[in-house]
């Protein structure tokens, strides 16, 4: 049965699964968003998302990335009060990761350009603003290699342990989708570092460029269907390759 | 599908007029820079001869199939598989996979680049200066 909501005055019908952030992107109203990724589960971490919500006459503020739909909601995704929090939050945000555009851009649209809040440590890992979607990705990948170590103002994303974890493949899906670009990757032309681990890379049998790590062409031909053959060559000798083939047939 | 894209090699000069196009229509990210990365390439084959490579939008994709987390989704008004960026979580499984090597990874976006078809009205095949690329209905 579809519920029935209004946002920003305007009324819209919903299934009742759904989250008030998909059906406001749904209906062309843009909230924005830090460390939200539909493939994997919101938690509502980096509070950007917030609206406010009104339901059975009252109001709150809530992270629209994790609340689902209910008939009669009256959701408001930019009214003053909402402006004034989710400044606050990027602020506080930009104290931990002043050197991240994606903050300084999205801090800039809410009228922040400078951050009162300095870190009281050092922290493990500088820009971080520990919202998680690197556990999250991790663990929607079947990984689950990352996890959040100790609590309060010495949280930090680590390993277990701190120690190289067996179940990292060095995918690098964590760096790639940090809303701060915090997590330290380097690649050279044989090996990846990340997390403390080093991983041999595969190389291009045409060229020698890498075309993932060995561990992550390990677990891809385990867990999918395709042959073994397939993580041989690197993306740009795959298509010259074929350029030749094609010639070939036509000529 | 109303129209089929076709490549039409021996058309082809190597202008490269359709990497250019592509580049353009695709680079309204600020993060990108300036210009976009092309989804089509040209490869020279022989003396005057050249093949233009991009997306097959195969029926049944290597990169869908590898994809974890269904962000490569099939349009089926175009025909064409998209990317959905909502739900993509970079793990460049669908680089690796493809064989034809059509679909890449790029690691400043933190997303794979490959054709979408511009939604219907590719953008090369309307810029290609001698019909070397064509949407025939």
């Amino acid at each position: 049965m579809p519920v029935q909501v209004k946002i920003n005055g305007i009324k819209m019908s919903a299934e009742p699964q759904e989250t008030v952030l998909q059906v406001a992107r749904r209906s062309g109203v843009h909230i924005p968003t830090l460390c939200h990724l539909e493939s994997v589960e919101s938690t509502g971490a980096c509070r950007v998302c917030l609206v406010e919500m009104k339901l059975g006459g009252k109001t709150q503020l809530t992270t629209s990335c994790n609340a689902g739909v209910e008939d009669g909601m009256e959701i408001m995704t930019d009214t003053p009060e909402v402006q004034k929090h989710r400044a606050a939050n990027l602020e506080m945000m930009l104290g931990r990761a002043p050197g991240s555009q994606k903050i300084r851009a999205l801090a800039r649209e809410y009228g922040v350009y400078e951050s009162a809040y300095v870190p009281s440590e050092d922290p493990a890992i500088p820009g971080c603003i520990l919202c998680e979607l690197c556990v999250r990705v991790c663990e929607a990948l079947g990984h689950s290699a990352l996890a959040a170590v100790s609590r309060g103002g010495k949280k930090y994303i680590g390993t277990p342990h701190d120690k190289p974890s067996e179940s990292c493949v060095g995918c690098g899906a964590c760096a790639e989708k940090c809303p701060t670009r915090c997590i330290e990757m380097t690649d050279t032309k044989k090996t990846r570092t990340i997390w403390g681990q080093t991983f041999d890379f595969v190389s291009c049998e045409t060229c020698g460029a890498p075309v993932m790590t060995v561990r992550q062409r390990t677990h891809a031909v385990e867990t999918k269907e395709l042959p073994e053959d397939y993580y041989t060559t690197c993306v740009a000798c795959k298509q010259k390759n074929l350029a030749g083939r094609f010639a070939r047939v036509g000529s | 599908m109303e129209k089929t894209y076709v490549v039409i090699p021996k058309n082809c000069t190597g202008c490269r007029t359709c990497e250019l196009a592509c580049s353009m229509v695709k680079s309204k990210r600020d993060e990108a820079g300036a210009l976009g990365k092309p989804r089509i390439h040209i490869y020279p084959t022989g003396p005057q001869r050249y093949m233009q490579m991009t997306c097959l939008q195969c029926v049944d994709a290597a990169c869908v199939k590898a994809c974890p987390s269904k962000a490569l989704v099939l349009n089926e008004e175009t025909g064409a598989v998209e990317v959905d960026e909502e739900r993509c979580v970079g793990c460049g499984l669908c680089e690796a996979a493809c064989p034809f090597g059509h679909i890449r990874f790029d690691r400043d976006l933190g997303l794979p680049l490959k054709c979408d078809l511009c939604g219907g009205d590719p953008a090369c095949a309307r810029f290609c200066p001698y019909q070397a690329l064509e949407m025939r209905p």
